[in-house]
């Protein structure tokens, strides 16, 4: 399957170091399924500034709002992912209702621990209901580890009962085949450190969640010949002129990202059984939405290259 | 010099680092604790970051969670670390807070504590608060810089001995432990006995589990007041006039919608706010350069050396590599010119720490980190 068609998938979960672009990755997946006629959801979960708000200039409610034909984004606020969670998860019957809807079972329900994961979860099944595709823009990876982990550990809590229930329900969601799981990252030495530890998190927490390949954001195509980096290093190392330093600090720079692009790319493939799909440095000055129009463009070609190669 | 960043890093006995993912803030935090102890203070880093960046930034493999001192060459001052894990944390607040050993050990065994205290996201803020208040209770420290988790989580570890307190509600405790002929919630004539309602809530959560629940709530019983007491005073540590926040973010728009939310938070939790810290700011005047004039002589003189037309391309590429260094600057410029305005008419500093070449994970670099952050 190429990387882009992904998007005929039901779920994908994007997840990734904080600050390696995880939100417009899920944004520019969710153009990507728009555009082929599926309906499509970008969800982020109880974010509190929501990143779809800055690029489609609409505040994503708990109801899904349309922004663009077939695209649709949502916020879970968890407050009201609670309610509905309690509506339809818990046994019917008013007095049950009644009791849940007590403000001290209510405040007990808010704070025990695993609940916003586990009411997420349950939510993001039912969207799936609705929507042909679900493009979860999930936490940094740490929390999402942590996230993605819960229903084993409510199958472990809970031998019986409708929380058990939800808890196997999720998991068969995450582990369905038409399930996928992207992580992005960059070619700096700390995040690719993250990005392989979360790898490997996850697939020892969830096995049967498949993660499908590591987005590797930011990247710069090596364009030095050898000798062109010989020849910039000596001529950075030789007499300094003061108003120049600006132009070598600028040269060094994008060889010094060129440089590690090769270098993170080359430690993914060593140490995960992953693809690698490099999406190159990318102007923002067209703003975010602009910024997720291009990241969808290079998807596109980054996953043509891969088949075709 | 950055004279206020300074007197906070001599004055203050805690410094929290606060903002979102991938700005630096375990390095900075690693930074600020690095000139600390440079300057004669004796100084805990403190990361509950589950990246657990903060070694990599040292040039170690792999802290634990126990306080490591880290070698900085000198006798004056001194620099210690530590990452919290979170399981150990607990289990050793837990060892130390158990009336007894029967207790102690029925806790420990406990299936509902041990998912508590090693699955869940919250209990690392539970325990990170739990952990620093010990710390920096004990005096040990003349300084303690803590790393928080990226910020929507920080707001959790601000929140999160309030969250826990709250769990260990007298009233909600009280379903389930008062025996059951006693069960009362919230009076009888709304709901009858609570009887009734522990058989509900069995309902929602099957059998196994209240009892399960029941048990580790009566055992945890007689540390309520111990928890509730930590709560008041974690919250007071963080309110302290010798405790700062740092807000680190970089010059991008995310990272500082981030940094503004979390100012408006803090200012509204009445907290201090220290300085926010612009990290990686490209160094980069805005003015356009020529490389013929600027280096032009430099590089003929070099092209003999090299293979034919090298110092053409490498002029040519220079120029490109500025324009666009330019363009980047250019949108960074904005954004803190924005930031700083929306903050004009607070008293906290804002500071820019230009981007560094290379990555910073040894001393050495991080002393550089330090002359970059403090001027």
């Amino acid at each position: 399957m190429a990387f882009v068609d992904l998007i005929y998938g039901r779920l994908l979960l994007v997840t990734g170091k904080g600050g390696t672009g995880k939100s417009s990755v899920s944004a520019a997946f969710g153009r990507l399924g728009a555009a082929q006629g599926r309906k499509t959801l970008v969800l982020e979960i109880d974010a509190q500034n929501p990143a779809m708000k800055s690029i489609y200039g609409v505040e994503p409610g708990y109801k899904p709002v349309e922004v663009a034909p077939n695209l649709w984004v949502a916020n879970l606020h968890w407050l009201d992912n609670l309610s509905e969670w309690v509506s339809r998860v818990l046994p019917g019957g008013r007095v049950v209702r009644l009791v849940l809807n007590n403000p001290l079972i209510q405040s007990f329900l808010k704070v025990a621990p695993g609940n916003r994961e586990t009411i997420a979860l349950s939510k993001i099944g039912w969207l799936l209901e609705e929507f042909d595709l679900v493009v979860v823009d999930l936490a940094a990876s740490g929390h999402a580890t942590a996230m993605l982990e819960v229903p084993n550990t409510m199958i472990g809590l809970f031998p019986s009962g409708p929380i058990r229930r939800e808890g196997e329900r999720a998991l068969e969601m995450l582990c369905a085949s038409d399930a996928h799981l992207v992580l992005v990252g960059l070619p700096e030495d700390m995040v690719v450190n993250e990005t392989i530890e979360t790898f490997e998190a996850i697939r020892e927490k969830v096995p049967g969640l498949s993660i499908d390949a590591v987005l590797l954001n930011r990247s710069s195509v090596p364009s030095l010949t050898d000798d062109e980096q010989g020849f910039l290093a000596a001529l950075s190392e030789g007499e300094k002129i003061e108003s120049a330093e600006e132009l070598l600090w600028a040269g060094r720079w994008e060889a010094q990202l060129e440089e590690a692009t090769a270098h993170a790319e080359e430690r993914l493939a060593e140490r995960l059984h992953t693809r690698v799909i490099q999406i190159p440095r990318l102007s923002h000055e067209g703003g975010p939405q602009q910024l997720v129009h291009q990241i969808a463009a290079a998807m596109v070609r980054s996953s043509t290259q891969k088949r075709s190669s | 010099m950055n004279s206020s960043l300074e007197e906070l890093v001599t004055t203050k006995k805690l410094l929290v680092c606060v903002g979102s993912g991938g700005v630096g803030k375990t390095t900075m935090a690693a930074t600020i604790g690095l000139r600390a102890a440079r300057q004669g203070r004796k100084v805990l880093v403190l990361t509950i970051d589950p990246a657990r960046r903060l070694a990599n930034s040292l040039g170690l493999d792999s802290i634990g969670n126990v306080e490591t001192q880290i070698d900085i060459g000198t006798s004056e001052g001194e620099l210690w670390a530590m990452m919290l894990d979170t399981k150990t944390t607990f289990d050793e607040l837990i060892r130390k807070s158990a009336p007894d050993e029967e207790t102690r050990e029925a806790i420990l065994s406990n299936r509902i504590y041990q998912t508590l205290s090693a699955h869940f996201s919250g209990s690392q803020e539970y325990m990170a608060g739990e952990a620093l208040y010990d710390i920096v209770d004990s005096d040990r420290y003349e300084l303690v810089v803590l790393d928080t988790p990226p910020a929507k989580n920080a707001l959790d570890f601000l929140e999160a001995s309030a969250r826990l307190a709250q769990f260990l509600d007298p009233r909600v405790i009280n379903v389930f432990l008062s025996p059951p002929e006693e069960r009362r919630f919230f009076g009888r004539f709304m709901f009858g006995t609570s009887a009734v309602v522990f058989k509900l809530l069995g309902f929602v959560f099957g059998g196994e589990f209240l009892n399960d629940f029941s048990a580790f709530l009566r055992h945890f019983e007689p540390m309520y007041e111990g928890f509730r007491n930590r709560h008041e005073a974690v919250s007071e540590l963080l309110r302290a006039p010798d405790t700062s926040f740092l807000t680190i973010c970089a010059p991008n728009e995310s990272s500082m919608e981030v940094a503004q939310f979390f100012n408006e938070e803090l200012k509204q939790r009445g907290l201090s706010k220290g300085a926010i810290i612009v990290n990686q700011v490209l160094p980069c005047e805005g003015e356009a350069l020529d490389p013929n004039t600027l280096l032009g002589e430099a590089a003929s003189e070099l092209q003999g050396q090299f293979s034919q037309g090298t110092s053409a391309r490498i002029l040519a590429r220079l120029g490109a590599a500025h324009r666009r260094l330019r363009q980047h600057a250019h949108i960074e410029r904005k954004l803190i010119e924005n930031i700083r305005s929306m903050m004009h008419d607070e008293t906290n500093t804002l500071v820019e720490v230009p981007r560094l070449e290379g990555e910073v994970h040894d001393l050495d670099s991080l002393d550089r980190a330090a002359s970059l952050l403090f001027g």
